[in-house]
């Protein structure tokens, strides 16, 4: 059989012997660089309802003016007025502020079935943009860009939503980019999270 | 005929029994550490070696080689069906992946290197079932390769055999990116000095380490090599894969192409241009995410329907049988769920992955050994079936599970 052989054999066959004996090598660290993201001005989103009082993205395009549909569970549709936004994302401030919105927790409690109306929309692209004057407090925060994706009814949805927002800058063909996962969380864990 | 038959399930059924362990003097960790392997201990601080080995027959290894061969073949037949039939959003492939998939495929240079299946039966009289391939980003290569070979020379056992020609298959399958064929002969006078670039994302040590045992063995292999983090590289469309204003043609990165097209969907974007324009290769090559997607299970499923190999699997739940609920792209077994014959849940793993798209597989019972602990087979394929390793933990093997070496009696 071709496969399985003395260890003897292979050992001196290959450099495994010499591996054996150093170990793989080290390698130098160098200083990391963020992405900078540019973001278009407004969204149209419709959000459904999956369970009662638990909602997903549907789907999220860029748009000039921010429009967001609701789709409820009785199967009706209503857009939501400004004011009311504005009350969603002012109660999830206030809850970002006091600890206790699962978009800032670290282990946010299961959401199988979708999250709740303000997290939502504060999930999605929009939301972000809309409330600008909270914004720093979740994009510096990486258990809301860990949860977010949570908001979204399939990852398909959440790449497509991302890749249409983050337009790239207008540059010659030939720029270079770097700083790709750059931003990502170090892991205490010394072992892989992927893999299988 | 029929009484035949009816004997032989019985006789299999006999059959079924424990794993033959065998214990074994460990490796110290210093010189574990000194390896670069230095994920030997988990974070509730005990040995992710196991001091035990599985003892296999040549039959049993012999019969892992075959399966996995013919798994492979079908997989291959199973990811050109969703090319032809554009089945990608039915398994779930990000939209943004489908270009650099179709390019991937359908050219000879975007050679697969190596993946890992994992499968259940085998060593316990019962038979091989696919559990998943792991073509994408596969790990415990480390373990597999050098670790539980180290283990028999420990032990003085070193005149035993191991299912176990990962390395030497590795340095073929590289030499095989530049022959692009069974003969390898031919690669010296083929090499043209192209450089390869190896790559992970930063911080995590087995990643990191995996990656560097890789780029060992190319080098030994022949090939000119360097390591670089991935946010150090720079990535452009026409000029190619840079770093340090050197330029790779050849890229490996140990990095989920589902997490590039989520969570940096410039770069798919650019990559995309990058194969389009004949820039750098990359591997895995991003078909492997066609394999890597449990959704090919249920394509599988649709095109050799009770196939030995096969387990039922569906995009709804099985209807009257025990099943396990899989996200599409979950990885250790995170959000995944074993449910009962009335699809309610009798245990779960919590993870991220809970709002992916699932697959509903038919449940099969581990090999399990004396103290109910589950073992599940990793097969690696590197252009064939080339070794052999085990993984032991609970029903759902997950980050915490435990990899246990073998050796062929």
């Amino acid at each position: 059989m071709k496969y399985i052989k003395k260890i003897s054999t292979l050992a001196t066959a290959t450099g495994l012997g010499a591996l054996l004996a150093t170990g793989v090598t080290g390698c130098g660290d160098n200083s990391q660089q963020i992405e900078q993201q540019q973001q278009a001005k407004g969204a149209f989103i419709i959000i459904e309802e999956t369970a009662l009082g638990k909602y997903k993205i549907k789907d999220e395009f860029p748009a000039d003016e921010t429009r967001i549909v609701l789709k409820k569970l009785d199967g009706t549709e209503k857009v939501l007025t400004k004011a009311e936004l504005d009350e969603l994302i002012k109660a999830e401030a206030a809850k970002i502020d006091d600890g206790t919105s699962n978009l800032t927790k670290e282990n946010p409690p299961q959401a199988t079935q979708g999250m709740g109306l303000g997290e939502t929309i504060m999930a999605s692209m929009a939301g972000a943009m809309l409330g600008a004057w909270i914004g720093n407090k979740l994009f510096g925060n990486q258990n809301y860009q860990n949860n977010r994706k949570a908001g979204y009814k399939s990852p398909s949805t959440y790449s497509k939503s991302k890749n249409s927002f983050n337009k790239p800058p207008k540059r010659k063909s030939s720029t270079k980019r770097s700083g790709f996962f750059g931003s990502k969380k170090s892991s205490s864990r010394s072992r892989s999270s992927f893999g299988g | 005929m029929e009484v035949k038959k009816v004997l032989h399930v019985v006789v299999a059924h006999l059959v079924a029994r424990m794993l033959n362990l065998e214990k074994l003097t460990p490796l110290d960790t210093d010189y574990l550490e000194s390896l670069g392997f230095t994920w030997h201990t988990d974070s509730d601080e005990t040995s992710y070696i196991s001091d035990e080995l599985i003892v296999i027959s040549e039959e049993e290894a012999e019969a892992y080689y075959e399966a996995t061969n013919e798994l492979y073949d079908m997989y291959v037949e199973a990811a050109e069906h969703v090319v032809q039939n554009n089945l990608f959003h039915e398994i779930g492939i990000p939209f943004n992946l489908v270009d650099i998939i179709k390019e991937s495929w359908e050219n000879d240079v975007h050679w697969h290197l190596y993946g890992r299946f994992d499968l259940s039966g085998g060593v316990d009289g019962k038979p091989i079932k696919l559990l998943e391939f792991n073509a994408d980003t596969p790990t415990a290569l480390f373990e597999t390769a050098i670790i539980q070979w180290a283990m028999l020379k420990k032990n003085n056992l070193e005149e035993e055999s191991q299912f176990n020609t990962l390395y030497e298959a590795l340095i073929d399958n590289f030499k095989r990116l530049v022959t692009l064929k069974e003969d390898v002969s031919s690669f010296e006078e083929q090499y043209d000095g192209w450089s390869f670039l190896f790559t992970s994302v930063k911080g995590n040590a087995e990643e990191e380490n995996t990656v560097k045992l890789l780029q060992h063995i190319a080098t030994d292999a022949g090939f000119e090599t360097e390591f670089a983090y991935i946010d150090d590289i720079e990535f452009c469309e026409e000029e190619g894969i840079i770093y340090n204003d050197k330029n790779y043609e050849l890229w490996f990165k140990l990095i989920p192409w589902e997490d590039i097209a989520l969570e940096e969907s410039d770069l798919a974007m650019i990559l995309t241009n990058i194969i389009k324009n004949q820039k750098a290769i990359i591997f895995n090559p991003a078909y492997t995410l066609l394999f890597q997607s449990k959704g090919l299970l249920k394509i599988l499923w649709d095109l050799y329907p009770n196939h030995p190999l096969l387990l039922e699997s569906s995009f709804e739940p099985l209807k009257g049988q025990k099943q396990v609920q899989k996200p599409i792209f979950g990885r250790e077994g995170g959000s995944v769920s074993i449910l009962d014959e009335q699809a309610q849940v009798i245990e779960s793993v919590e993870g991220e992955y809970e709002n992916h798209k699932m697959l509903y597989q038919a449940y099969t019972q581990l090999p399990t050994d004396e103290k109910g602990l589950s073992y599940q087979a990793g097969v690696f394929y590197a252009y064939e079936a080339c070794a052999l390793g085990f993984r032991k933990g609970g029903k759902i093997l997950d980050n915490m599970s435990k990899f246990v070496g073998h050796r062929v009696n």
